[in-house]
């Protein structure tokens, strides 16, 4: 009997997948993901937008419902109280933090990168004549989906971190729809040289340039987007190992 | 064996454990006492490393609990009852736990079975009762079969039933040659249980002794000008009688109204005459009387 990092993580997805709410919230991500796409192909005309794009419409919303499922996750070892039959289990703390990122990382990947090729197939079958199609052999077209998958993937890492770093799912949750949907809007207010500077960098818009089909100068390029938004999930994950490690549970 | 050295734990301006050492040992039931608020949760957090001392440390078995490479099977803790997510079952709450460890599935099924829940393994922690919490947190206490359990006012919410039980169960473990410990704010529940007693109030240590030294003798004290008369008029079976000074005397086994009649009958003169009822409790409550926390305004 001893300690093990896949013991480690074996254990979180022993919590991850004992929870109703995991699937719960899983399967609305995914339903998000899905129905908005589908939405969008079958009404949305723009020029500047490719069937992919459509088909992805719904990732806002699911990137939420993600972020939602990994701040519930963490948070809720606090709120539960769970915390310290966990940490009285590994005492060294870091690892549970390391496991539960990975755990829910993983499953929202899987499952959402699944979601972002149904979005597609479904999109493409109800889309409308306005817009040209296209296939996944086109270029930029596997490269989104599965961009859709990762960035998705990250997005419940941050929420894990969050829920972690404040340890109440109000306000992890208040947090994470505060970097994703509104951070974006309050930069449109700045003046156009500040706000054409920063919008790229900021979280939810960086992570989305890797499924974006198209590219204008006020994108950042598909990989350095995902790499800049990945930077954040590090970020929000030092400072939770550092919360974790230092201070009482 | 649990060793705290001179530990101290303040939270901003507020001492919460004051240079407290104290040890438990293997083979004893060691019982941790205090008022609400005297820093009893404080140190058992501190013993598994969820609090950090501010000063002082804390050995398990010898070294930092966090150390270990299998802490399970160093020390098991019930630190609250309910303390699991209420949306997940018995069994997986426990099986989340074993598996950070590899603790084969079978472990989980004996603990439930040990603590009476296999009936209700499949039934969420939101629905139990605050009894069927606490045999949650003993199961999962036990689930790495460790030399040292440490529980937090585990008999809260049983039926009496369920106190025998954890009685029963401690002293078992303790047979077995484990360290137990476990905390009350009632002497009288620790008392039935304990080998070993640590008392503390407002974090300081008040006393580290044990029952049988802790229990003030009860019986009547007389105090008589012929104290070798009254002797031999109340003398008869059960009755102990022993000399605490030249004029006084303590009897067990007979009441004061017994001795008032006998010293009357034989016209032997009695200067006081009161019964001494110091229990545990009292002891206890005497000990600690200027240690208490929160104490209600009279």
């Amino acid at each position: 009997m001893k300690i093990t990092p896949a013991g480690v993580v074996a254990a979180e997805w022993t919590k991850f997948s004992s929870l109703r709410s995991t699937w719960v919230t899983t399967g609305i991500s995914v339903f998000l993901l899905i129905a908005f796409g589908m939405i969008a192909s079958a009404s949305v005309s723009d020029d500047s937008l490719s069937s992919v794009d459509l088909a992805l419409s719904g990732s806002t919303l699911a990137a939420l419902a993600v972020g939602v499922l990994g701040a519930l996750l963490g948070a809720g070892e606090y709120t539960t109280g769970m915390i310290r039959a966990t940490l009285a289990a590994v005492p060294r703390r870091l690892p549970v933090l390391w496991s539960k990122s990975l755990v829910a990382g993983t499953a929202a990947l899987v499952t959402m990168t699944a979601g972002a090729f149904a979005a597609f197939a479904l999109g493409s079958a109800v889309l409308n004549d306005e817009v040209g199609r296209l296939a996944l052999g086109d270029d930029g077209v596997l490269r989104a989906l599965f961009g859709a998958g990762l960035y998705l993937g990250l997005v419940a890492v941050l929420g894990v971190a969050l829920g972690m770093l404040v340890r109440s799912s109000a306000g992890a949750i208040a947090i994470l729809a505060g970097l994703l949907l509104i951070v974006p809007g309050l930069a449109a207010l700045l003046p156009d040289s500040i706000a054409d500077t920063i919008t790229p960098y900021l979280p939810s818009n960086a992570g989305s340039a890797v499924m974006a089909l198209t590219h204008d100068d006020g994108t950042l390029g598909p990989w350095t987007g995902l790499a800049v938004f990945a930077g954040y999930v590090v970020v929000a994950l030092a400072a939770t190992a550092v919360r974790l490690k230092k201070t009482d549970a | 064996m649990i060793q705290v050295r001179e530990v101290t734990k303040r939270y901003g301006a507020k001492t919460v454990v004051d240079r407290l050492s104290f040890e438990a040992r293997p083979g004893q039931v060691t019982g941790f006492l205090g008022p609400n608020g005297a820093g009893k949760s404080t140190t058992m957090r501190m013993i598994v490393g969820l609090d950090a001392p501010t000063s002082g440390d804390v050995l398990v078995n010898g070294k930092p609990y966090a150390s270990s490479k299998a802490p399970l099977h160093e020390i098991g803790v019930l630190l609250e009852a309910k303390a699991g997510h209420p949306g997940r079952t018995a069994v997986s709450h426990l099986l989340a736990l074993a598996r950070t460890h590899g603790i084969p599935r079978a472990r989980v099924d004996e603990v439930l079975g040990l603590t009476g829940l296999s009936a209700v393994a499949h039934k969420r922690v939101g629905a139990f009762s605050l009894g069927m919490g606490q045999r949650l947190g003993i199961a999962a206490a036990l689930l790495g079969d460790p030399a040292v359990v440490m529980l937090d006012e585990p008999v809260n919410g049983l039926d009496p039933d369920g106190v025998l039980w954890v009685r029963n169960l401690l002293t078992g473990l303790a047979a077995e040659g484990r360290t137990v410990m476990l905390s009350s704010h009632l002497m009288s529940e620790v008392s039935l249980i304990a080998d070993h007693l640590v008392i503390i109030g407002r974090g300081r240590l008040l006393a580290d002794t044990t029952v049988a030294d802790f229990v003030t003798a009860e019986g009547v004290r007389v105090v008589t000008a012929a104290p070798d008369a009254l002797r031999t008029a109340i003398a008869g079976p059960g009755v102990t009688v022993t000399s605490t000074g030249a004029e006084e005397l303590l009897v067990t086994g007979a009441t004061a109204r017994a001795i008032g009649l006998a010293a009357a009958a034989r016209g032997i003169p009695l200067f006081e005459l009161t019964p001494q009822n110091t229990s545990l409790e009292e002891a206890f409550m005497t000990l600690t009387h200027n240690a208490v926390e929160y104490e209600a305004a009279r």
